[in-house]
């Protein structure tokens, strides 16, 4: 049998999936329905603050398929109803991003009727010589 | 409560925050450290560039002189002055605790003001309580928090702190929640998403879990 922890963890993780996928191949409707309707998304793009899903949605459109990313759990915390993921991706790639760059986000999750719904996402890009320059 | 609509009186460094006090300069820096002393910094200066509004002070000294924390040390003006911080980690925890310590102060004194400088002004919360979902703008908070009262209480705990470069999650226990909405000795888990921003932390997030009784 499954402890509680594992089977939580396993329903996290499908829900972080679809987010991967939808970056891995430039498609914003594949991690939409990860994502609670009042999601929130903030960080750094360069100097410029990012805020809202919809600018993720547009720029994951825009920016287009990431075939090579390489994302790595690093931490899943579970609290009863609520959750925190940190994702390491290197590898990033596309239109936007440029090639070669590393982004650390922190998700964090709210245990839904639905299921896992990320809440939140904040990012920070690591800027490589090559994106800053862009 | 009455100052609430008064112009904002500023002190404009730690040398008139202190004389406002009565306290040394190093006293009401500790006190910002540690016990939420509500301070602000100027974006786009230097890092020491303080100021602070008095009727934030006269708050937060009322609360101290009714709820004194069991961790403050009173007289420590004689004790040797700390060795600086050369870790730039301990210096962001720091500047992360110092903006918890806003929210902690509010909850404690049931005084959403004292906690609102704490915040991103986009920020959001989220999360159940007694199987009601709530989720939208910080302002929820705020409103709970002034309905709620003093919850002279309560005892929060960092259980985390992670820090990666302008982004932060910090995980918050807090034990023996009061008041009006609370009820009594209630127990809350919280995790709050900070960003940096010129220089200062804010909260864009806060979820939480409310442990049933």
């Amino acid at each position: 049998m499954k402890s509680e922890y594992l089977s939580e963890y396993d329903n996290i993780v499908r829900t972080m999936q679809m987010y991967i996928d939808g970056s891995k191949q430039g498609k914003s409707e594949l991690m939409r329905p990860a994502f609670h309707p009042s999601a929130s998304f903030f960080g750094y793009a360069g100097e410029q603050l990012a805020v809202g899903t919809q600018f993720l949605f547009d720029w994951i459109d825009k920016n287009g398929p990431a075939p090579n990313i390489e994302p790595r759990f690093v931490s899943v915390d579970i609290l009863e109803s609520i959750a925190v993921v940190r994702l390491e991706v290197a590898e990033w790639s596309g239109k936007l991003a440029g090639s070669g760059v590393r982004m650390s986000d922190l998700f964090t999750l709210l245990k839904t009727p639905g299921g896992w719904k990320i809440i939140q996402k904040a990012f920070h890009w690591h800027a490589t010589e090559q994106s800053l320059a862009a | 409560m009455p100052e609430r609509n008064t112009p904002q009186k500023t002190l404009e460094s730690w040398k008139q925050i202190a004389a406002y006090l009565d306290r040394s300069e190093r006293t009401v820096r500790r006190w910002e450290a540690t016990e939420g002393l509500p301070v602000h910094r100027h974006e786009h200066e230097r890092q020491d560039t303080v100021f602070a509004y008095r009727h934030e002070i006269e708050a937060w000294s009322r609360l101290r002189t009714t709820c004194p924390n069991p961790f403050s040390v009173d007289g420590a003006d004689n004790l040797p002055a700390p060795t600086p911080v050369v870790n730039a980690y301990l210096v962001e925890h720091d500047a992360i605790t110092r903006t918890m310590h806003r929210y902690i102060a509010g909850a404690r004194a049931g005084d959403s003001d004292l906690m609102r400088s704490a915040f991103h002004p986009s920020a959001t919360i989220s999360g159940y309580c007694l199987g009601v979902e709530y989720t939208g703008s910080v302002e929820h908070v705020f409103q709970w928090i002034d309905e709620n009262g003093p919850a002279p209480n309560i005892n929060p705990r960092f259980a985390r702190i992670e820090i990666i470069e302008s982004i932060a999650v910090v995980h918050l226990e807090v034990q023996h929640w009061s008041g009006k909405l609370a009820g009594a000795n209630a127990r809350a888990s919280d995790v709050f998403t900070l960003l940096k921003r010129n220089g200062e932390w804010k909260i864009t997030h806060k979820l939480f879990h409310w442990h049933d009784q």
